[in-house]
């Protein structure tokens, strides 16, 4: 049977990202020959979007199991200033300090899963609760004032070292990433996390210990979080409002990740393709004009743009398939299934294609049960 | 049954006229030169197997898809091919499977979900949607608070307020023509009549039903006719009268009833050994005090209609949903309550009823449905071995004859019910259960592949598993089981194997002496 007709469009379909920064760097490079195709460009992309692309890779672990853990935002903040504090006004060691900073990304994350996993609250819930309450306990830490930044050789070559003209914050960046994908796509655990966020309930019925994984979920998003704010400390120096404002592009880009490479599924190489996509845009956008709001507005009608051209791609692939497979076959199976997993509502075929009011549309967001 | 069409005068043209219609998706032919004609008042039973045709004819019907040759005329008027609101204003109306109501809505509600409510500056005049609700509800035969939400109806009343939403908007009379695909598919039995009900009162004010089913038995109560297609063509098309079970078997199977019967008379497993399952004092929902064991080799059965507690023992056994007392264990290991991960470490397989809800994961591919409870035998540090993974799918695929052969990487909802079923099927048969717990093995599959499960099922009994199976389809447990154990308000009322092990015992013992005559 030669009619996997949807192989035919795989590029448009799958890779539509990487045409776009393609078509998004030639522009550029045209628009400003001189500072635009630069090697310079490419590194301070690089190193500038590692941080969004760990929170995002962080976002991406719980999402892949069906859980939101919106308190990364608050997470990273807090680490950021509390690593800071540490060493800066405790003078304590570098080594113990991020140490305990980790910790405490895992303690939040732990207490997340607590919430979600034993008391049963959704976790869109609890982790907007976490969010705020980390939020407080970083003004409890740092008494509201910025802290003075740390120094030390040491503690600047945690991210500045100079790999190949790369700051090496992008090279642990990669090293993450590479990480995850061997955990999500290459071992049992992420086929349990994948199941769990397909169909939890058909995933415990098939023994799944879905707490365990889940908890282990927001354990990791909550250390990665930690580790994103010690790296930001070292590169940027502390601030006490960044966090919040990092929060929605690394869902922005893990949503929008997830219509690339493996569409309809959370995945890491699509999520940092998209965290580089928008940011070579904004990267090109802000050498031709100055002006504040455009780094919000490009990635807003990035979104936008990337995911409604996807759904419509998908609708457009789900009904070639459908006709395809079902060729002449008698029960028209599944429509309007389960509830999907989070934001892969509208994205996933089969699930409007039923063509009838589907009650599942009323579910889309239930994650928790 | 033959005053079929007395309300169409003879010179009027039939509801729903079909010409050699037909349809190819790239190779495959899915219809070739169908002729359908039915009259107004007409019920028409239209059958097949999984894979005849019956799914593209209908698509064509609601211009989900645009037929390769032949036309359709609705009351003498050709139907533009491909177009969904064409189709809907000819007055072709479609209920399909899965109804598309919203159970936390109330009648009212769904009922106009597709249409608009009669407004008068921007309030719902609340009385005439009453008036109107009622109206629509009266053609199918119910009478039903409009405030009542969907979900304390039965499922007959609710596939009833979805008859009536599609047939808002034509008027009593006209001829519209009413397509219900499988629509007792997932009703317990005792429902069942109260749709045929729905069904006739329907036809009798003149509007032609086309009646999609692969239960034989009610086509006998309901249909004034008979298509059967198979492989794309029409096999037959007759008034019931002339038609009994064995001859429709016959049309839709062609050669290949000789297999299925054969496979039936293969004989039961032989039984061996001390009990593999055992269950004692167990209560859970609404059961109380239920104590069965279930032996090497054996294949025990479970009925009763909806409410005794049928749906919920096995699960209860299985530890997917909780139990208040009692002990389960499995070859002397105890099972702790809601804990299936230990369940399938015992070797204890458990099919659920709904594929959707609790079974598979629609979305993934078959290869992952398939392979995810044996996932770590394919793992060695540092990766899983993914040839090897789709290696053993491809062989199970084989093995139960999953169509289409090759789509190992489709998404499990792209697939047809049975084949759906199959690959469920494979997906515990790999891992060799010794205590295998199915609820509704066969829901909506068709007959052949029906015959190829409980082949599949009674192999592996042959091989010492324990069998327990729970289904609302008495035939299939009479079929199969070596003893089945009725259940009534919560309690096993009755055991029945050997002669005493027919479908009219266990709809005796299922009903008690309340309803039986409408069963016999």
């Amino acid at each position: 049977m030669k009619r996997d007709r949807p192989r035919l469009n795989l590029g448009l379909d799958r890779f539509s990202g990487l045409y776009i920064w393609a078509l998004i760097i030639i522009v550029f490079s045209v628009w400003q020959p001189a500072l635009f195709p630069t090697m310079a460009t490419v590194h301070s992309v690089a190193s500038e979007q590692a941080i969004t692309g760990i929170l995002a890779l962080a976002v991406l672990i719980p999402l892949a199991a069906g859980a939101y853990d919106l308190s990364v935002g608050s997470t990273i903040n807090l680490s950021c200033i509390l690593v800071t504090e540490l060493m800066a006004n405790d003078h304590w060691g570098m080594v113990p300090s991020i140490v305990v900073t980790l910790l405490v990304g895992v303690l939040i994350g732990a207490v997340n899963g607590l919430l979600v996993v034993r008391l049963h609250i959704d976790s869109f819930i609890a982790t907007l609760g976490m969010a705020t309450i980390v939020a407080a306990v970083q003004t409890i830490v740092s008494g509201n004032n910025q802290p003075v930044p740390a120094e030390g050789t040491a503690w600047n070559n945690l991210t500045q070292t100079s790999v190949f003209g790369f700051q090496i914050v992008f090279v642990y960046l990669i090293v993450i990433a590479v990480v995850l994908w061997w955990m999500l796509q290459r071992t049992p655990a992420g086929r349990y996390l994948f199941a769990i966020g397909g169909n939890r309930e058909a995933a415990r019925l098939s023994g799944v210990k879905v707490s365990r994984y889940v908890w282990l979920s927001l354990i990791l998003s909550g250390g990665l979080s930690g580790l994103g704010g010690v790296l930001y400390a070292s590169l940027l120096g502390p601030s006490l409002t960044f966090g919040q404002g990092m929060l929605l592009p690394a869902f922005a880009a893990v949503f929008l990740g997830s219509t690339q490479i493996r569409p309809g599924r959370f995945n890491v190489w699509g999520t940092l393709l998209a965290v580089y996509v928008l940011a070579t845009g904004v990267k090109g956008l802000q050498l031709i004009t100055g002006v504040q709001w455009l780094n919000d507005m490009f990635n807003g009608v990035a979104l936008i743009g990337a995911v409604g051209f996807a759904v419509w791609r998908q609708r457009a692939a789900a009904r070639r398939r459908l006709v395809g497979a079902r060729a002449g076959d008698g029960t028209p199976s599944a429509p309007g299934g389960p509830p999907p997993g989070p934001g892969n509502a509208g994205m996933l075929p089969g699930h409007q294609v039923s063509g009838q009011a589907s009650s599942g549309a009323a579910q889309a967001r239930a994650v928790q049960a | 049954m033959t005053d079929a069409g007395s309300t169409a005068g003879p010179g009027q043209p039939p509801a729903l006229a079909i010409r050699g219609l037909a349809k190819a998706f790239g190779a495959t032919r899915a219809l070739r030169g169908v002729d359908i004609s039915i009259r107004a008042g007409e019920v028409r039973a239209l059958l097949g197997e999984n894979g005849s045709g019956k799914s593209t004819l209908i698509k064509i019907l609601s211009g989900y898809h645009a037929a390769d040759e032949g036309e359709v005329r609705v009351a003498g008027v050709v139907l533009p091919q491909g177009d969904p609101q064409a189709s809907a204003a000819l007055g072709l109306r479609f209920v399909h499977q899965n109804l598309g109501v919203i159970d936390t809505l109330t009648v009212a509600e769904n009922v106009y979900l597709t249409a608009g409510y009669p407004v008068r500056a921007g309030t719902i005049l609340e009385r005439k949607v009453r008036a109107e609700v009622a109206r629509d509800l009266a053609r199918v035969g119910l009478s039903l608070n409009p405030d009542q939400r969907l979900e304390e109806l039965t499922p007959a009343e609710r596939t009833g307020v979805a008859v009536a939403r599609s047939l808002r908007g034509s008027q009593p009379g006209e001829a519209a023509v009413l397509v219900l695909d499988e629509p007792t598919a997932n009703l317990p039995e005792n429902e069942v009549m109260r749709l045929l009900a729905i069904v006739r009162s329907v036809a009798a004010e003149g509007t032609a039903v086309l009646y999609v089913t692969h239960r034989l038995e009610e086509i006998f109560e309901v249909a004034h006719s008979v298509t059967v297609l198979r492989d794309g063509e029409e096999a037959v098309t007759a008034p019931i009268a002339e038609l009994d079970h064995v001859a429709i078997l016959h049309h839709m199977l062609g050669e290949r009833l000789e297999q299925v019967e054969q496979s039936i008379e293969s004989g039961r497993p032989t039984v061996q050994g001390p009990p593999m399952l055992g269950v004692r004092g167990l209560s859970a929902s609404r059961l109380t005090d239920i104590t069965l064991s279930v032996r090497p080799g054996e294949i025990v059965g479970i009925a009763g209609i909806t409410g005794s507690g049928r749906e919920e023992l096995v699960g209860a056994i299985f530890g997917a949903i909780e139990r208040t007392a009692g002990e389960v264990d499995v070859d002397g290991h105890p099972l702790k309550p809601l804990r299936p991960d230990l369940a399938i470490g015992f070797g204890v397989a458990f099919v659920p009823a709904s594929r959707e809800r609790s079974g598979g994961f629609m979305e993934h591919t078959a290869r992952e449905n398939l392979t995810l409870p044996r996932i770590r035998s394919f793992w060695r540090w540092p990766t899983l071995r993914l040839g090897q993974e789709r290696a053993d799918a491809a062989a199970w695929y084989e093995r139960l004859r999953v169509r289409p052969p090759d789509r190992l990487e489709a998404s499990l909802s792209s697939f047809s019910g049975g084949n759906q079923q199959k690959i469920l099927f494979a997906k515990w048969l790999q891992c060799r259960p010794r205590v295998f717990l199915l609820e509704e093995p066969t829901q909506g599959v068709d007959v052949a592949t029906k015959a190829f499960l409980h082949t599949q099922l009674a192999n592996a009994a042959r091989e010492g598993a324990a069998v327990f199976i729970s289904s609302s389809d008495a035939e299939e447990l009479v079929a199969l089981c070596h003893r089945v154990l009725v259940l009534k308000e919560g309690r096993i009322c009755a055991e029945l194997s050997g002669s005493d092990l027919t479908t009219s015992h266990i709809s005796y013992h299922s009903l008690g002496t309340a309803k039986r005559g409408d069963y016999a």
